[in-house]
This record gives structure tokens, sequence and C-alpha cells, in this order.
């Protein structure tokens, strides 16, 4: 069947521990893509910016991240056009970020976070300013990284899937369907 | 309580008609005189067919629903015995598609609505049970084998009071079997 929708990644609290090796594990692989880093946290020379975020509560705790949406207020919102659907899913293109936040503001799931963009092992400087250029920090799916989303792969607790929505839903169809032969003498 | 439409699979004979009756009472007639590409075809039913058995699944309108409770933006509510989406208000999240169940809910496409890149505007959808349109849920009506029924709050618990009487009385009867 054709995908028309964007997966996503879904945190599970009642497994989670707050490791937050999803998180380290996010980064380690997105900074791949564009720094020269080692394989252990001791040789990064950059700030650790992950694209989902381990998230305490009252009640527990688990990873939150973009759900991809359909009709994405983030990309509605960006002004600058850099944020776009690509492969179904909702990317932003960091070189065109221009940091004003109103993704980040549109998100109803605080899925997006406003970090400093690091490329080739440094800090992006920003002229006339001490301050790093910072980008709209959030989930790819881990797009063109080999194996697939990372945080999923590296939890120790299986705490995170990925969702493809509509195969899930039509297996739910099945089961509900067959719990109808159970009811069907209601009256 | 919510009132629900529910098949019974063995009355169904897969022939999707309910799913065309639900399209036409949404879209209107129009969709049988023009072109069939410039519709989507939404209905907001399921036709599930198995190897044992084939019957529509739609919402059952829970009483806490698992979707309203995870919508982020107030997308969903209760009323007048349903559970309603308001697509205005729903930026296509999936939530609500990963908190059912019953895999009652899917992502449509909204006819001439784009987001800000060009791409399709899609939005949940699911049973409204034909609010606002007379003669009630038009699955119901259309169905060629009467297989699907509106069961309201009345009915529903009509059938379990008869069920408490029936087991009751069949107790007594074992207790005194002379009466």
């Amino acid at each position: 069947m054709r995908k028309e929708l964007g997966s996503f990644v879904l945190g599970d609290s009642t497994k989670c521990t707050g490791c937050k090796a999803c998180e380290v594990a996010c980064f380690t692989v997105h900074s791949r893509q564009q720094n020269q880093t080692g394989k252990t946290v001791g040789t990064v020379t950059v700030p650790v910016t992950p694209r989902l975020f381990l998230t305490k509560f009252e009640k527990g705790c688990m990873p939150v991240q973009c759900k991809h949406c359909e009709d994405a207020p983030c990309l509605n919102a960006c002004t600058k056009g850099a944020i776009s659907r690509t492969d179904h899913q909702v990317i932003v293109d960091p070189e065109k970020c221009i940091g004003c936040k109103d993704c980040m503001q549109a998100c109803p799931f605080g899925a997006i976070a406003l970090l400093p963009y690091a490329k080739n092992g440094r800090v992006v400087a920003q002229p006339m300013s001490p301050e790093p250029k910072v980008f709209a920090c959030k989930c790819d799916l881990c797009q063109g990284i080999e194996g697939g989303p990372a945080c999923v792969r590296v939890c120790p607790h299986e705490a995170l899937r990925i969702v493809d929505p509509e195969a899930e839903r039509e297996e739910k169809n099945i089961r509900a369907a067959e719990a109808l032969l159970l009811t069907k003498n209601w009256r | 309580m919510n009132y629900f439409v529910k098949g019974n699979p063995d009355l169904c004979i897969g022939c999707r008609t309910c799913m065309i009756g639900c399209v036409v009472a949404h879209e209107g007639k129009r969709i049988f005189e023009i072109d069939p590409d410039s519709y989507t075809f939404n209905p907001k039913l399921h036709m599930v067919k198995t190897a044992a058995l084939s019957v529509p699944v739609q919402c059952k309108h829970c009483e806490n629903p698992a979707c309203m409770a995870v919508c982020p933006v107030g997308a969903i509510s209760q009323k007048d015995h349903c559970v309603v989406i308001d697509t205005d208000k729903c930026m296509g999240c999936k939530s609500c598609m990963d908190a059912c169940p019953f895999g009652a809910i899917n992502m449509v496409p909204v006819a001439g609505k784009f987001q800000a890149d060009g791409t399709e505007k899609k939005v949940a959808n699911k049973c409204d049970l034909c609010t606002g349109l007379p003669g009630g849920p038009a699955c119901v009506r259309v169905c060629p084998t009467e297989a699907l029924t509106l069961v309201t709050e009345e009915e529903l618990e009509e059938a379990a009071e008869a069920k408490r009487k029936k087991a009751a009385l069949n107790a007594f009867s074992e207790n005194y079997p002379q009466e």
C-alpha cells in the first residue's frame, strides 16, 4: 500500500527509566553527519543537541518528540520556508532557519528546541554577536541515517517504537471486527 | 451516554454500500456527477474483510474517549451523544489515531487546503453519527442486509436490564424448581 502518512517515534512512560540513551544516540548519529566526532562522548567538541527530549513529569518520564503532523503548525508558522515535508516527514533545514522561535511556539508538544548549530566540529558563529547561530532542533526520524531512528535502536528498555499510523490502524480494525463477533447478540 | 453504530458480521456481505452512503451523506450527491479525481473519497467507517468475517468498523463514541484525552489542541469533544472532531482545530498530529484501540480514526486530505509548503493538509476523520443530517446515520439507512444498527443509550440499558431479569429468573427457577 502507498505510504501516505508521516511516521513518528513514540515513547512509552511505563517502560522508560529516564536514562537519556535516546538523547545521546540522537545527538551522536546526527552530529556524525556534519562533524568529525569520535564515537564516545569524551571526544565531542560541540554542544550536545538531541532532537528528542527526555521529559520528567509527576508520574514518570518519557522522551517527547515530533509527531510529524499532517497539517504541521510548525511548518505553517515558518515564514522563512525552513520547514518542509520531505518523504512524508516534517524536516527543518538548519541553514535556512533564522531562529525566530515561531515553530517552537506553534508546536503543541514542545517537540522543537532552539539549540546551537554546529558544523565541521565547531559551533557556527554569527556576525555581530557573541552568541552562536541556533536552529530549530527537532526529530527528522533519522532520515538518511542507516538503520532508522537511533533512539529506538539504543533504548535498553524498548520504550520507543516507530509508529506507522495507517498500518497500525488497519491491525486495530481487524481486532475490532473480531470483537463484533463476540458482541453480536447484545440484545 | 453516547450513541454508536454497530455492525453485525453475520449479516454483512462486505458490499461497501455503507462507505458510499457515508461519503454521499457528508459530501453530497455531486460525487456521482463529478470527475472521480476531483474529490477525495473519505468514508468515516472502515470495511474489514478477513477469511472469517466481513464487517464495517467505526467509532464507538466511547464514554471516556482516549482520542479526546490525547488531543493536544482540544479538537475532540462530546456533544449530543456523540464524540466529534473539530477539523478546523485539528492539525493532523495522529495522536488520536494512535490512541484509538479500534482504528476508527484515519487522516484524510482536506480538499483545496494546503500547508505552507504547498503539500496536502490532512486532518483526523471519523464517524460523527451523521449529526445534523435528517434520518440519522446514512450507513444504517443504506445497508441492503440491515447489518448496521444505531444503538442508543435507552436500547443498551433496556437490553442489559432484560438480561439481568432473565439471569435473576433463571437463578430463581433453580432454587425453586416447583414454582
